[in-house]
């Protein structure tokens, strides 16, 4: 069966994590996605690598980048050459779409900005994503997925309440861009197989932002209210929080939006006295005095099993999950049945063998989407965009790699280094290692 | 208004509530699609009960959760409960292209209305199925909620103070989140439909949504065995001791200072004076390297003087020269935004019960087939007669429907 966007081509032209994302889930619905990469840059310097190596090609080794690339096609054009210019605007003229995240005007510069590329492939649909958009006064200013989270407003409610805003997560907004950017190529797509018609889409990552605060925002508007750091709890509702469970840094977390939900969880806290008291007779009670609440559901979970006092609760009816670290999520039953990661080979000279990858939070009940193949080698498709897709001859392909307008081994490859493993223990960056990884994910 | 271009040659039942399905259907209608909001008769949508309200009041037409979420829809009531609640809403499927549902897994097949039925009616049609973790698996029956998808989703687990309990983002970012997952998804199964005339059933899972956000612990895991967690880093910037690179307080509010500049970290002496305090320049912290080895002196004298600095002085003085950094904004500062302004994100709507308000507007510019606001959320019900009786209802009909509780 193909998938849903099978026989649309997209080139990729785009660095960092937000583009990226949006690409690969192109392409896991069967796009045909060309990441157009160079050998002459820099790729890159740190990284995950397999077991904690670099290996003799750590360009093509990084598990991030092998997340964010799997199921394209990858290209190397060093666009400081006119062969590589030339070959970059013979693949426009074959496709469909183009994603671009430099700043404003760089495009231009090279003479693939929207204006021009038109002229040899009228329909494009041409997106670029900045920071900030094309227009305001702040439009040159620089756009880094992981400020956004401040910017955008998200951060004035996140922080424990007695400290104010702290950093949750990793770099927030990235990935909200990269989703809408699929929706917003679908939306030019469906335009030009209505009217024929392509566009360019100037895509700002900061409005995508904004765009998710909306009924905060409606409350400055209507109410003159800013938010503040609110912790784990809800405006409205209690108990909403963590506890700490049994063993060393276990902890669940339990809501109660209803009455029922409220009453089930005092049955299975065995009905105690203080459950019974006035303070917490209703919602606006157990929110009113929800220190105490906490203090006392926190007594009764914390010689409890977390994923055992997780299935009862829910058994039961109350909202509950355990808060899970990466080797919890990564072998729970529950994602292992859904088949949310899945296993890619690597081709053997990257020296990875079979790594896990997550899949898509959604499933398509006719149009499967997975993961194409592993993110391309550098250069890897050089002979099939250029020869196959282009029908440019073999000679002159011979001369792109002799001039460096393509190549398959980095200019300048750097050195990689592992990631100090000892230290970052050291330092509770990682809560330790676990020896049989390998093993329990069968890799 | 709704146009026949891009998006606007659909049209989507919005059988959803609470915020990522709505926020899924409100998208489509945002770019030209013909969105009907069905709600249930009475009730609605549990989002009309939840704050924030307009002037804090609540009531059913002043939720502004509701109202954002809701615009640029039309709005019916039907009761799916009722047989003739039922066939109206088959005769719906019929002239529809997408269905955006987030009923409990089950409820709908229980009706008789599961997708089997739904394809039966109209095999074009794409239904979108959200739910807290999907349509299958053992937790398939659990309650969900966006405190429990960030907990699952491994988002917690690496944030928050390192001896201090697990921390989510105070908004409930996971529902936004996927919400817009559950449009672009709808969009790519309408995209098929279109060339191939076959719609499908997605099961979307809340609880993936969150995972997918936070995708980089478990790369960790799965390619060197290592577990991260709630670091120091996180406490307090980029390496334990120290505050920068975190948020940390100005004059007048929270900013994010970096020695970022382009892709390169600059140099002391370059940051400082662009603070106008090259006195301070220092050669133990010249380089990246040299400030990892000073970090909690660094702390000491940068922090002071960041605290003097008002927080949009400071962002406009370093991102105009070209350094990476942030200011956490509040509300009050969004719907003020010069740059905002400047791109008229800000527009006006005219609700019935609300009046003439302010709204955040366009996501992103699709000048072909732009964003508008050209409808405010529907009352409950409010399209009944309009849309009912373009399914050949009578008046009379109407009367009937609603007093059996139908409509």
């Amino acid at each position: 069966m193909s998938g849903a966007l099978e026989g649309v081509r997209i080139i990729d032209s785009t660095t960092m994590v937000a583009m990226p994302t949006a690409l690969h889930i192109m392409a896991d619905m069967g796009a045909e996605v060309i990441k157009v990469d160079s050998h002459t840059l820099f790729r890159t310097e740190g990284g995950v690598f397999p077991e904690n190596d670099p290996g003799e090609r750590h360009w093509d080794r990084d598990g991030s980048f092998n997340t964010l690339q799997r199921s394209k096609i990858g290209v190397t054009l060093n666009l400081k050459e006119d062969d590589s210019v030339r070959a970059f605007k013979d693949i426009i003229r074959v496709s469909d779409v183009i994603i671009e995240n430099n700043r404003a005007g760089t495009m231009d510069r090279l003479g693939l900005g929207y204006e021009e590329l038109r002229q040899i492939k009228p329909d494009l649909i041409y997106l670029s994503n900045t920071g900030f958009g094309y227009t305001g006064p702040w439009r040159q200013y620089a756009g880094i997925g992981r400020m956004f989270e401040l910017t955008c407003g998200l951060s004035q409610f996140a922080g424990y309440p007695e400290e104010g805003p702290r950093r949750v997560g990793i770099s927030f907004f990235d990935q909200h861009v990269g989703w809408m950017a699929v929706f917003a190529v679908l939306a030019a797509l469906h335009h030009r197989n209505s009217t024929g018609e392509g566009q360019w889409v100037d895509f700002a990552m900061y409005q995508i932002g904004v765009s998710t605060m909306g009924d905060a925002l409606m409350d400055y508007i209507s109410n003159g209210r800013s938010g503040q750091s609110m912790g784990n709890r809800h405006n409205y509702l209690a108990p909403h929080g963590v506890y700490q469970c049994k063993g060393d840094d276990r902890w669940i977390a339990i809501t109660a939006e209803t009455d029922d939900q409220w009453d089930a969880l005092v049955k299975e806290m065995g009905s105690p006295e203080w459950a019974e008291e006035d303070g917490f007779a209703d919602p606006i009670l157990r929110l009113r005095n929800q220190d105490e609440l906490d203090g006392h559901i926190s007594e009764w979970t914390k010689d409890k099993d977390q994923t055992a006092l997780m299935n009862q609760l829910q058994k039961a009816g109350v909202p509950a999950m355990a808060v899970m670290d990466a080797r919890d999520f990564t072998l729970d039953p529950h994602i292992t049945d859904r088949e949310f990661f899945e296993r890619v080979a690597h081709h053997p000279d990257t020296d990875i063998g079979t790594r896990l990858y997550f899949g898509r939070p959604w499933k398509m009940s006719k149009t499967p989407s997975y993961i194409r193949r592993p993110a391309p080698m550098l250069g890897e498709h050089n002979e099939y965009v250029l020869s196959d897709l282009l029908g440019i001859d073999e000679a002159d392909i011979a001369r792109m790699y002799e001039t460096n307008a393509i190549g398959k081994e980095p200019v300048n490859p750097g050195s990689a280094r592992g990631t100090n493993l000892e230290k970052q223990i050291a330092e509770g960056v990682i809560a330790g290692i676990d020896p049989d990884y390998r093993k329990k994910l069968r890799i | 208004m709704t146009t026949t271009t891009g998006l606007g040659e659909y049209k989507v039942l919005d059988l959803s509530t609470g915020t990522a399905g709505p926020f899924a259907a409100r998208l489509f209608g945002d770019y030209g699609s013909d969105v009907i909001k069905i709600e249930s008769p009475g009730v609605g949508d549990p989002s009309r009960r939840l704050g924030p309200f307009h002037h804090d009041e609540p009531h059913p037409e002043k939720s502004l959760s509701y109202f954002y979420l809701n615009n640029n829809k039309r709005g019916v009531t039907l009761n799916l409960e009722t047989a003739e609640g039922r066939e109206i809403f088959k005769e719906m499927l019929k002239k529809a292209d997408g269905v955006v549902e987030s009923y409990d897994p089950g409820y709908l097949d229980s009706l008789g209305l599961g997708y089997e039925e739904m394809e039966q009616i109209n095999p074009r049609l794409v239904v979108t199925s959200i739910t807290p973790f999907g349509r299958s698996g053992p937790y398939r029956d659990f309650q969900g909620n966006d405190l429990l998808y960030q907990a699952m989703g491994g988002i917690m687990y690496t944030s928050g103070a390192y001896n201090r309990e697990p921390l989510k983002h105070g908004h409930p970012q996971t529902l936004w989140m996927g919400g817009i997952i559950a449009a672009y998804a709808t969009s790519a199964a309408l995209f098929t439909a279109r060339l191939n005339g076959q719609g499908q059933n997605i099961d979307l899972s809340m609880a993936e949504v969150a995972a997918s956000h936070h995708y980089t612990s478990s790369i960790r895991y799965i390619y060197n065995g290592s577990i991260e967690r709630r670091a120091p880093k996180i406490e307090s910037g980029s390496t334990k001791g120290t505050k920068f690179e975190g948020i940390v307080s100005s004059q007048d509010g929270h900013i994010g200072p970096t020695f970022q500049k382009g892709r390169q970290r600059a140099s002391f002496a370059e940051y400082v004076g662009l603070l106008d305090r090259a006195d301070l320049d220092d050669a133990r912290f010249a380089t990246e390297a040299d400030r990892q080895q000073h970090l909690e002196e660094l702390d000491e004298i940068l922090l002071p003087v960041l605290k003097e600095w008002k927080k949009f002085d400071y962002f406009n003085t370093t991102m105009s020269e070209g350094f990476v950094a942030a200011v956490v904004q509040t509300s009050e500062d969004l719907v003020n935004c010069p740059q905002l302004e400047e791109r008229e994100y800000f527009t006006e709507i005219d609700h019935p019960v609300i009046g003439k308000t302010k709204i955040p507007g366009e996501v992103f510019r699709l000048p072909k087939a732009p964003w508008s606001a050209h409808r405010p959320a529907p009352v409950l019900g409010q399209h009944n007669a309009e849309i009912y009786s373009d399914l050949g209802y009578s008046k009379d009909d109407l009367l009937q429907l609603r007093r059996q509780g139908v409509i």
